[in-house]
């Protein structure tokens, strides 16, 4: 069988919707620098791609019609490069990568390039014309529930205090700004040129957060619930990817290889839980690639909020000091459909970095699911 | 640079200096605001600051964001020579005689010839203001005296000195009166012009007289308000307002300056009261409260100081007494005395000013009824109580009778003749009140003529040059079956015989909607069909000033609310004040618009380029805006919200409102084709769950209660058109049955027949 192996990761810098410096430049636009950068680092042979699959989880508007195809036109790949945009909501460019996996596997194609970008700023999430399933909505409330909602649920369900809540959200603000002070995130970033210049660093990190400023916000989603704005990933612009490849093909086009990928699954849950899909679909992955949570030395679990992921990382038993050791998104940001890319792209990194064996990159999916990677050093 | 202002430049952001600098703006021309340089690195804090605090100002002096954007900071020390660029440069720093004159000084060195500079100051005579300057200087020199706050007192006390060029005069009262919407009062130089001179004596005579007779705060407050046509803060509450710490800086500066034999050093007493006040930080509103205020650490309740031990108490309420002026004065008792001993001395000092501080009695009232909002100017007042009473109760007291009472006599001080109102002059005889050319008023018309159409709600007037005007008459100018009746019967009118029609009231706000109180009867005996007639007649009324084959010019001015937003929404145009407060407001009493509102809405937002496609983001932005009963807090700001279009105009002078929009009636007239009928697209059942999530969101942040997502659930389902389906067009009927269908069931509602009668006991919404 062929091995798949991560052998490049870059995102653009990451910045609050609306406010940030990326709110006016074009998803599109946006990600075409980031496929750009990606080609340069690696040193990939752009004739060599057979595909750039973007994950995007509201596909309409400027990163709207088969928007993969325009950033592969707009990043200037050769023409004969396909392009396939994937929307599996959080969850699209971790299956952006999923697919690339399976299909060198199948022996159809070496190498991938799987992006992902979100701007939330210029297409709001729900899109500019939601028009929910009456009946549907009906039926299962949980289908359309706002993902603040699945929070709280999660958050009482799983007795995640508003305390613990905010202890965590203060570490990954912590971790994020000691990774940066310590250059550790300029290997990942590509300077992004706007109209208004070179952006080259993330904006949305909060280094000055204190205890006491988490503890005075206001609920955002229920006025008698726990969830605050500084316990959840803020709204954010950015991209991400990844180039996949057989390991053959790095090996022999002199490629650094980060990691092997080793399992992948997909699995659903309670839509109004989503939070909580990390856990089977972790399991899922992992007893694939027969590795056991023991094992594993590097974890990328995304923090859509912090009461899912403190959820998720008691209900699998993740150890102290894995999880998210460069920060994760409440303080880095999570624009939807780059998230999955730059997770797994970060998780093989770190194993690379910080020399341990496994590594494991999960996130929860509005709707109910949950996603999952696991990843070898190789 | 000619008569033409273009740019502006206020110097000193204080209070004043930034409001006055807003309201420039707000006329949409760019103004530099200056002050002194600040100690730190940011030289120009003080304008910038001044600048940010009115963005969050309560009640805003910008009108809109757009224009805080065109107020431009600096300092005096680096930027005093952009100056040259400007066409009017209005000073308001410091009341200091010193400061100024070095100002000025500097300024000649800077300034561009034949730009106008006026001074703010509100005590300092212009002959020493000027001390010192170039001819040229003094030629191009006037003071400028606006009230506070400028973006909504109306009056400008305008001072020329006797050598200033009329043409610069001319020029700022031009700009001052069109451009920044204020009526020009023309003031002689002396100290405190008009307005604060009566009004500083008024509030010490009121002070002295509550004192002297052993009234309560609120009982003075009681008499001196409402009955005299004073504002019902009263006049304690103003001192409360203005400030107390401020009220003896001003009585020393006009006390210094007026005749040994003025009245007004008579009136100023030393109150220990009010040294002890100001001493404890009691200076008003702005400090700890004043002779009112909200006891926090009691829940919030009212208290007032207890003017004989000076302690708080909680307030008592005093009602004001019935009846006319007269009877008031010729009460028995503390009332009687009081009323008289107040109206006695401040009437009787306002008429001693004559000619001193204005030419004519008219200036002195229109300074008073816009500077200090009284509802009826001295001169009026006296007209209440005879001028031949005034006189005789002046004489029996042994006071003074000034010279132009006696002179009036048995004469009213105003009449009518020929259909025109006039005034008495010093010269014995009576005038023609002259308004400025392209001033229209309402009640100058009506002097003159017959309503073409009345009855009890509404009238129908000739305004000339074939224009008609329908004017609402209820209280509130409220909407009722009466003015639907009479817009159905002016239509045919106006096509026989008439151009236009405009819709506009003299009054101070349009139309606080539809009649509730008629509303609430016709349920409390199950009028149902009685209800649903009236919604049908005002849509019906509506629709037919729409498709009238003539153009209907709207021309609102304060509150448009509800239906009487709606009537704004169904014009060819609007000719909106800059004042005036628009919003769709029925969700507030548990209904929704029901007039043709939200079809027009959904119209205009469909239409706008302002939103992405499809068939939601319009929905939900009405959604949005009706949903919260949003209110625009100007004319410029209901243009955000689509109330008013582009093709709208704004008027900022009130005086100027009717004139301006029977321009527009008359510029619409020649070849008017009235509009189509409108379709609409809308999403169905998917867009009303869709709005039906957004409103959950609110209710789950405590932001709506039970009620409110039931009353929104009610509006989702009209604006998403029912059971419409992509693919078909909704007319605009069955919109329309949509809004009555959706209204009766709100109406039927037990919770919205408490919102209504709680709306009509306190004036405020209801959050059940």
């Amino acid at each position: 069988m062929r091995n798949v192996v991560v052998a490049g990761y870059v995102r653009s810098p990451f910045h609050f919707a609306g406010k940030g410096d990326l709110a006016r430049l074009r998803p599109d636009d946006l990600a075409a620098q980031v496929v750009r950068g990606l080609i340069e680092r690696t040193g990939v042979t752009p004739q060599h791609i057979e595909d750039l699959i973007v994950g995007c989880a509201f596909p309409e508007g400027e990163q709207g019609l088969n928007v993969a195809r325009l950033i592969g036109l707009l990043s200037d790949l050769p023409l004969s490069v396909g392009g396939m945009t994937v929307n599996r909501f959080c969850g699209s460019s971790m299956s952006a990568i999923h697919i690339a996996a399976g299909q060198i596997r199948m022996g159809a194609g070496d190498a991938f390039i799987c992006a992902g970008v979100e701007s939330m700023s210029r297409v709001p999430m729900m899109g500019f014309n939601p028009l929910p399933n009456p009946e549907l909505a009906g039926k299962n409330g949980g289908a359309y529930m706002s993902m603040g909602e699945t929070a709280e649920n999660v958050a009482s369900r799983y007795q995640v205090t508003r305390e613990a809540q905010e202890a965590f959200a203060l570490a990954s603000q912590k971790k994020a700004a000691a990774a940066r002070a310590a250059g550790r995130f300029s290997d990942e970033i590509i300077a992004i040129r706007t109209k208004k210049g070179v952006v080259s660093e993330d904006g949305t990190l909060r280094p000055d957060t204190t205890a006491e400023g988490l503890a005075a916000l206001k609920p955002a989603f229920d006025k008698e619930g726990s969830v605050t704005a500084g316990t959840s990933s803020p709204l954010t612009d950015g991209a991400s990817a990844v180039l996949v490849t057989s390991e053959d093909y790095a090996r022999e086009n002199g490629l650094e290889i980060f990691a092997r990928i080793v399992g992948i699954s997909i699995a659903g849950c309670a839509p109004d839980i989503m939070g909580i899909g990390p856990v089977p679909a972790s399991k899922k992955a992992l007893d694939r690639a027969r590795v056991p949570i023991s094992a594993l030395d590097v974890v990328e679990l995304n923090e859509a909020f912090a009461s899912q992921a403190i959820a998720c990382a008691r209900e699998l038993g993740l150890k102290e000091g894995t999880v998210n050791i460069d920060g994760g998104a409440i303080a880095i940001g999570h624009p939807l459909g780059a998230t999955g890319a730059r997770i797994v792209g970060k998780a093989a990194a770190l194993l690379k970095r910080e020399g341990g064996r496994y590594a494991l990159a999960t996130q929860c999916i509005g709707g109910g699911q949950g996603i999952a990677t696991v990843l070898e050093r190789a | 640079m000619g008569d033409r202002i273009g740019r502006v430049c206020v110097i000193g952001a204080g209070v004043m200096g930034a409001g006055i600098a807003a309201q420039v703006a707000n006329a949409g021309v760019p103004v530099l605001l200056l002050d002194v340089a600040g100690e730190g690195p940011d030289r120009s804090a003080i304008a910038r600051e001044a600048v940010a605090r009115m963005v969050k100002a309560e009640p805003a002096p910008f009108m809109s964001k757009q224009a805080a954007g065109l107020v431009e900071i600096g300092n005096i020390e680096d930027d005093l020579t952009k100056v040259a660029l400007c066409d009017w440069i209005v000073e308001a720093v410091v009341e200091r005689l010193d400061v100024k004159q070095s100002l000025y000084a500097r300024l000649e060195t800077v300034r561009r010839p034949g730009s106008a500079i006026s001074s703010n100051t509100s005590t300092i005579p212009l002959a020493k203001l000027v001390e010192g300057r170039s001819e040229a200087f003094v030629a191009d020199f006037l003071i400028t005296h606006f009230f506070n706050p400028p973006r909504y007192m109306r009056l400008l006390e305008v001072v020329s000195g006797p050598k200033t060029r009329p043409e610069v005069a001319a020029k700022v009262e031009a700009f001052a009166d069109r451009a920044m919407g204020k009526r020009i009062v023309h003031a002689k130089d002396r100290p405190g012009f008009i307005a604060n001179r009566i009004g500083t004596y008024w509030i010490q005579v009121a002070v002295n007289a509550a004192m002297d007779l052993g009234l309560t705060v609120e009982e003075a407050d009681a008499i001196g308000g409402r009955p005299m046509g004073v504002p019902k803060t009263g006049i304690f509450g103003l001192i409360d307002l203005v400030g107390l710490d401020l009220m003896p800086l001003l009585q020393k500066s006009l006390g210094s300056s007026l005749a040994p034999d003025d009245p007004f050093h008579a009136s100023l007493r030393t109150l220990q009261l009010v040294e002890k006040m100001i001493a404890e930080g009691h200076i008003g509103r702005k400090g700890k409260g004043g002779f009112y205020r909200i006891n926090r650490e009691k829940g919030g309740v009212r208290e007032v100081i207890d003017l004989v031990t000076g302690e708080y108490r909680p307030e008592i309420k005093s009602v004001p007494p019935k009846g006319d002026l007269a009877a008031l004065v010729a009460t028995k008792g503390k009332i009687g005395e009081f009323a008289w001993g107040l109206l006695g001395r401040t009437l009787g000092y306002a008429a001693a000013l004559v000619p001193e501080v204005a030419e004519d009695i008219v200036a002195i009232d229109d300074a008073m009824k816009l500077g200090y909002n009284w509802k009826f100017g001295p001169f009026e007042l006296i007209d209440q109580l005879g001028t031949a009473n005034f006189v005789r109760r002046l004489e029996q007291e042994g006071s003074a009778v000034p010279a132009l009472l006696k002179l009036a006599g048995e004469r009213s001080l105003y009449r009518v003749e020929n259909g025109r109102r006039q005034y008495f002059g010093l010269d014995g005889e009576y005038h023609d009140i002259v308004r400025s050319e392209g001033v229209l008023l309402l009640e100058d018309i009506k002097l003159g003529s017959q309503p073409l159409l009345k009855n009890g709600s509404a009238a129908l007037w000739n305004i000339g040059d074939g224009v008609t005007a329908l004017e609402f008459t209820g209280k509130m100018n409220a909407l009722d079956s009466d003015v639907m009746e009479l817009i159905a019967k002016a239509i045919p009118l106006v096509q026989r015989h008439h151009k236009a029609l405009i819709i506009y009231s003299d009054a101070r706000n349009f139309s606080a909607g539809a009649n509730l109180g008629f509303a609430l009867f016709a349920v409390n005996i199950a009028a149902w069909g009685e209800i649903e007639k009236l919604v049908a007649a005002g849509q019906q009324a509506y629709k037919a000033l729409k498709y009238a084959p003539f153009p209907v010019v709207a021309a609102p001015a304060g509150m448009a609310l509800g239906g009487g937003c709606e009537i704004l929404l169904h014009a060819d145009a609007v000719q909106a004040h800059a004042e005036t407060y628009i919003g769709l407001v029925e969700t507030g009493v548990g209904l929704i618009p029901a007039w043709g509102g939200c079809g027009e809405m959904i119209d205009r937002w469909t239409h706008s380029g302002r939103l992405p496609k499809g068939p939601m983001p319009s929905v939900a932005r009405i959604f949005e805006i009706v949903g919260t009963a949003t209110v625009s807090k100007s004319a410029a700001e209901a243009r955000d919200y689509l109330f008013l279009r582009d093709r709208d105009g704004i008027t900022m002078n009130r005086d100027r409102l009717l004139a301006d929009a029977k321009a527009k009636a008359l510029s619409l007239a020649e070849g008017y084709v009235p509009p189509e009928a409108s379709q609409y697209r809308l999403p169905g059942a998917s867009g009303r769950v869709a709005l039906r999530f957004a409103a959950e969101r609110f209710h789950r942040l405590g932001l709506a209660t039970d009620y409110d997502l039931i009353v929104s659930d009610t509006l989702a389902e009209l604006l998403s058109g029912g059971s419409a389906d992509l693919l078909d067009d909704v007319s605009e009927a069955e919109l329309l049955a949509l809004e009555r269908q959706g209204f009766m069931a709100r109406i039927r509602d037990g919770r919205s027949q408490v919102r209504i009668e709680h709306m009509l006991e306190t004036g405020k919404p209801l959050r059940n």
